[in-house]
């Protein structure tokens, strides 16, 4: 309950800052009577209204939350995985597909309990086989990145 | 007799051979996606749209991918249900309480078969359901103005709150979120930007695809992480595979009455096939008076939530058609596919684009009898492939997602804002904040904002346009009954529970 209410403190702050940004919203000039600056406010002022009564009751959880609880090694995995996401993100143009997917299904193999063999074919297989799918058959563009030398 | 008309032309949009060969692998793609557990109708149908929009598929052939997928999934979810016990997605939940306990009795084959029947049954009712009444509110709908829209809108997100059982607040919030997260980027009317604190790549707006699949896949990933399991053991489907006649005839009615439940629950906007498959096993429940074995493995328990649910997944057709609202997570994804096409969906939809509306609803007919066909001799291969492990699965989930991604705008940006968003959406999902509500916020957003004020514009800025035609007047009146209705709930179950525990 403590993690929700801190949640919902997080999220009433994230909305004061949008009202504050959503205030100087002005409309050069108008041809209407709405301008773009009330339909956001009105939300604004109904999600915080929502917030503040989920702080008061919270209401139960779900059965699926009680059988998971986060325990500290979950929760590392879960900072793993996404950080795994966020470097493929970036390395995404920069070292190219292949390459990058390769890199990344690796990780990913790894922190769902795939051995290091497995892993490193899946990851070969995946790579070339979601390019060749994805750039050759169904012309979506993909970056090549180092392998771009290549010529293939 | 005009619609038996359209529907014939509909039938000869939908047998070309190339849609009939697209019915046939959606509903393949769809059954196998819905059978790995975790993932449901919202994760397959978000990650064919780059695949399909990529193929160049004209758009009705696009359309009925996507709903075979739709109608694919909602059959593939029974079989996890039934042989792991591991719902794939939230509308399966009920047809596991009486459908693994029948496939732990042995009578896995039973259970599936007749399950199977019983989606069919329901998916062919709704879709008569969708025949008959689709056109019928689109000529109704055709006389709304933008102020009857948006109460129309103000309806959808109340009916979604109230209709969420023990939630309501926490799915208005959801939807609320979506509903903001519409209005990022430049707005139409006045060209401000908003909500974009100077970056470039949110000018446009948040993309469509990028939300559905940071929401749905990437927090999908989040959670299949947690919960990696090693040995997976499904139970045998051993024995006979067909029900026999006096099985048929004990969930003869069962059938019929899910079958019409599940309709009109998804035709009611945000209600869809969770909301259906709920009612119909209660209901059902509570008519079965003698040799009632609810939850130990009752046929008609099983039947009832697996029929409505096919009904409900093809009723929800009927408010995206007619109105362009959403009746599920899963047709808010084809919505926002439609918009990609440059399709306005909406009452106008049956005049302008008649082959598309007819043969997506020929084609549904044509899906559900596929499905049929294919799963009965089709389900030991299926079973097998209920053994892939996550390692296998999950960096392919991924990896897809990615493309998907980066397929519409070809940046990285996307790609970071995809995670973002799947992050905050793990977390939402952990305070067990409903991630479809937020979905189909961010659908209606965009729509309500515009109806809203080209309606105060039309009326110079008088509010009282919002409540001045008899439509608008029967739309308050729902609007006001979905908010009374959470609140007596709340005051019934409080009532009761005070002399439980004096």
């Amino acid at each position: 309950m403590i993690y929700q209410r801190l949640f919902l403190v997080a999220l009433l702050v994230v909305y004061a800052v949008l009202a504050y940004a959503a205030t100087t919203y002005e409309a050069p000039f108008s041809y209407e009577p709405v301008g773009p600056r009330a339909f956001p406010l009105l939300l604004l002022i109904l999600l915080a209204a929502g917030t503040v009564y989920l702080m008061i009751r919270p209401g139960q959880m779900a059965e699926e939350n009680a059988d998971t609880p986060l325990t500290g090694q979950v929760l590392g995995r879960l900072v793993l995985c996404v950080l795994a996401l966020a470097l493929f993100a970036f390395f995404f143009e920069k070292l190219g597909f292949i390459v990058s997917a390769f890199l990344f299904a690796i990780a990913m193999c790894r922190l769902y309990n795939g051995g290091w063999v497995t892993s490193v074919i899946t990851g070969a297989v995946m790579s070339v086989a979601f390019y060749m799918l994805f750039d050759r058959v169904l012309d979506v563009p993909l970056p090549l990145g180092v392998l771009s030398g290549l010529g293939v | 007799m005009e619609t038996l008309g359209y529907l014939g032309q509909g039938f000869g949009v939908a047998t070309t051979p190339l849609n009939l060969f697209t019915a046939l692998c959606g509903t393949l793609i769809g059954t196998v996606v819905g059978l790995l557990p975790g993932l449901g109708p919202i994760n397959g149908v978000a990650l064919l749209i780059p695949i399909a929009f990529a193929l160049g598929l004209p758009p009705e052939t696009s359309l009925i991918l996507l709903a075979a997928v739709y109608l694919g999934c909602e059959y593939g979810g029974r079989i996890s249900s039934i042989l792991l016990n591991i719902p794939g997605e939230a509308s399966a939940v009920m047809t596991a309480l009486d459908g693994h306990p029948l496939a732990r009795q042995g009578k896995g084959g039973i259970a599936l078969s007749i399950s199977a029947a019983g989606s069919f049954t329901g998916g062919l009712i709704a879709t008569i359901g969708v025949t008959i009444f689709a056109p019928l509110l689109a000529k109704w709908a055709v006389a709304f103005g933008p102020a009857e829209y948006f109460v129309m809108m103000v309806f959808a997100i109340t009916c979604l709150a109230g209709m969420a059982g023990n939630k309501p607040m926490k799915t208005a919030v959801a939807s609320l979120i979506g509903l903001l997260l519409a209005c990022v980027g430049i707005d139409a009317n006045s060209g401000v930007y908003r909500f974009t604190f100077g970056s470039l790549g949110l000018a446009d707006g948040i993309q469509f695809v990028v939300l559905v699949l940071g929401l749905f896949s990437i927090s999908e990933i989040l959670v299949l992480l947690e919960r990696t399991y090693y040995g997976q053991s499904a139970l045998k489907t051993s024995g006979r595979m067909m029900f026999n006649m006096k099985e048929a005839m004990l969930v003869k009615w069962t059938v019929l009455r899910s079958g019409v439940v599940g309709f009109f629950m998804g035709i009611l906007p945000g209600a869809g096939a969770t909301m259906a498959s709920a009612v119909a096993y209660m209901s059902e429940k509570r008519m079965a008076t003698k040799d009632n074995r609810f939850g130990n493995g009752d046929l008609r328990g099983l039947a009832a939530p697996e029929t409505a649910n096919s009904a409900a997944a093809c009723g929800s057709m009927v408010p995206m058609l007619t109105l362009g609202v959403p009746g599920s997570g899963t047709t808010a994804v084809m919505l926002g596919a439609l918009t990609l096409y440059n399709i306005t969906p909406g009452p106008m939809l049956f005049q302008t684009d008649p082959q598309l509306v007819w043969g997506l609803i020929a084609s549904l007919f044509i899906a559900n009898v596929m499905l049929v066909v294919m799963n009965i001799p089709l389900i030991r291969v299926f079973t097998k492939i209920l053994a892939v492990p996550y390692w296998a699965l999950v960096p392919g989930i991924a990896i897809v997602t990615a493309i998907g991604v980066y397929g519409v705008h070809a940046t990285t940006f996307d790609l970071f804002l995809m995670i973002v968003i799947g992050v905050v959406g793990y977390i939402l999902r952990k305070f067990d904040f409903p991630l479809s509500a937020v979905l189909l916020g961010f659908i209606l957003g965009g729509i309500m904002e515009q109806n809203l004020r080209r309606a105060l514009s039309i009326s110079n800025g008088e509010l009282s346009i919002l409540w001045s035609s008899p439509i608008t007047w029967g739309g308050w009146a729902l609007v006001v009954l979905m908010l009374v209705l959470p609140m007596y709930r709340g005051w019934r179950r409080r009532r009761a529970a005070v002399p439980a525990n004096p």
